[in-house]
């Protein structure tokens, strides 16, 4: 099973410092401009404040995006939750079906090791490879702090970014799933998955009669405006998010374990 | 003599489409097998019924004495296999596959493995994207052989190879089959089964028609005939009384006559066609 995981680190390592970076890179420039923008966003801090739904939307009715903390969590927010719940769904959606995709699979699954140590090992590798994403990306984020002469908000950006990678966790579940079940690539099913949560998050917030309905969805205990205003998550959205991962991490192995191999 | 393969009564479906039906037969120790069929006669879905790749329906399956469900990863261990389409992680090196298949092995095969490169010539600095079919089955025969199994389970396992290579790689399975390894080999290409095989099965439609010595096979009280009578070229197998077949062939103006043994070919054609060439 080492040898696996080894294998698929080795394997994916180029694709997880582009992502990484990529999305690290973003975060670090957004908080960059903060200086230069900090004149104007003074000035259209109360006015993004005031515009309702949009503003609950995007959380700037919680939070002044005119603080170095607001303009972190809005701006900064919206980029790694995007990009890192993308990065999720992509790595996650290959990692079975690329075996049956690539034609691979015939000399995978006649080395001694069965299916379920196969999941186990890949499975290992998705969640080594997002928590690595996740460092990379505090590590540039950290460092947009201290270049802005800034002190670093150790628990508000530890929180948010431990629920960032619940969420990833959660959707590379799912996707994981959906790469079990099929024996072609599903890549671009498992991208809409992820643009379809966070629609569905956003949505809640602006519907109201959508808001009791937030908790279901993963970005609602990730939402970088409520943790940097110290709000707690929603309440069973974090319980939820666990059922969903075990659930669906169950019937991963069900579903690869019984299906017959394409050639 | 021991069965290294016990097949019993295996059948697997795909959904409504046929795949194998109620196949049986045994493979013995330290023989080489021949599997024999045209395309679509099931001779893949058993052997990746037998090696865990599909879940089959009913039947049973045993390899070196264990159940091919409950002792599937024990049972991988002993078993060297290459697939038909010899297919690795383009983007790796052949040396890192070789290395790859032996670490999830937990075997140390790298003395084996040189050996084996060499004799195949394997270029282990060239990246498997950068490989011919040709090369990329000599991997898979260094990926099969390595660590030295109980049983080869070969699929078209010559395609791609050019007549040099072919030798070569049957030189070493019987290298190795010399050394109490058992070989199956599942192929198109008749000739290779008569000058290798000890015994061999036909597959037609899903259904095992036939197992047998090559030897017995081809020994048959059929003969091939070729015949041109009247200005007509007629070609097929008799199984009856030769006389009978002198009388019949009285009445016309017979300008060619060719009695023969059958070659394996012939057989295949004639356990295939359903003998209804056979008068």
């Amino acid at each position: 099973m080492r040898a696996i995981i080894g294998q698929e680190f080795r394997l994916n390592l180029k694709s997880l410092l582009i992502w990484a970076l990529t999305v690290g890179g973003l975060g670090f420039i957004c908080i960059m401009m903060y200086t230069s923008m900090e004149g104007d966003v003074m000035e259209m801090a109360d006015s993004f404040s005031q515009m309702g739904a949009f503003s609950d939307a995007f959380g700037m009715s919680t939070l002044s995006i005119a603080t170095i903390g607001g303009f972190f969590a809005t701006e900064v927010g919206t980029v790694h939750g995007l990009g890192s719940v993308m990065f999720a769904a992509f790595f996650a959606s290959s990692m079975l079906s690329k075996e049956e995709d690539g034609h691979t699979g015939e000399f995978l699954f006649s080395l001694p090791v069965s299916r379920g140590k196969v999941i186990t090992a890949k499975g290992i590798t998705i969640l080594v490879n997002l928590i690595l994403f996740t460092v990379i990306c505090a590590v540039l984020y950290a460092l947009g702090f201290v270049c802005l002469g800034e002190e670093v908000p150790i628990s508000e950006l530890t929180r948010f970014l431990g629920s960032m990678l619940l969420m990833n966790v959660e959707v590379a579940a799912i996707a994981y799933l959906i790469s079990a079940t099929s024996s072609k690539n599903r890549m671009g099913l498992a991208l809409g998955m992820s643009l379809v949560v966070y629609v569905y998050d956003i949505m809640g917030r602006v519907i109201p009669d959508m808001k009791d309905y937030l908790f279901i969805g993963p970005f609602s205990y990730a939402n970088a405006s409520e943790i940097f205003a110290g709000m707690d998550a929603p309440k069973y959205s974090i319980p939820v998010a666990i059922v969903v991962i075990v659930a669906v991490t169950v019937a991963t192995y069900i579903a690869y374990i019984k299906k017959d191999l394409a050639s | 003599m021991e069965n290294v393969i016990s097949i019993r009564n295996l059948t697997k479906t795909y959904g409504k489409k046929r795949g194998v039906s109620d196949v049986s037969f045994e493979v013995h120790e330290g023989e080489i097998f021949g599997f024999i069929g045209p395309n679509g006669a099931g001779k893949s879905t058993t052997i990746r019924s037998m090696l865990g790749f599909l879940n089959f329906n009913s039947g049973s399956i045993n390899i070196l004495g264990m159940d091919s469900v409950k002792d599937h990863e024990r049972i991988l261990r002993d078993v060297g296999y290459m697939p038909s389409e010899a297919l690795f992680y383009p983007t790796m090196k052949v040396s890192e596959v070789i290395k790859y298949a032996a670490d999830v092995r937990k075997v140390d095969c790298r003395e084996e493995a040189a050996k084996l490169c060499e004799r195949l010539q394997v270029d282990t600095s060239k990246k498997i994207k950068e490989l011919s079919l040709g090369n990329r089955k000599k991997v898979s025969i260094v990926c099969a052989m390595q660590h030295r199994p109980k049983l080869f389970v070969f699929d078209e396992p010559t395609s791609g190879l050019d007549p040099l290579m072919q030798n070569t790689f049957f030189e070493l399975i019987k290298e190795y089959v010399e050394q109490g390894t058992t070989c199956m080999l599942s192929t198109h290409v008749l000739p290779e089964v008569r000058r290798y095989c000890d015994r061999a099965a036909i597959m037609r439609e899903g259904h095992l028609i036939k197992t047998d010595t090559v030897e017995n096979l081809i020994a048959t009280s059929a003969k091939n005939v070729k015949v041109t009578a009247d200005g007509e070229t007629k070609e097929y197998m008799y199984n009856g009384d030769i006389n009978d077949l002198i009388r019949e062939l009285g009445g016309q103006h017979v300008e060619n006559l060719t009695i023969e043994e059958p070659s394996l070919e012939d057989m295949f054609m004639h356990f295939y066609e359903g003998q209804e060439e056979t008068k």
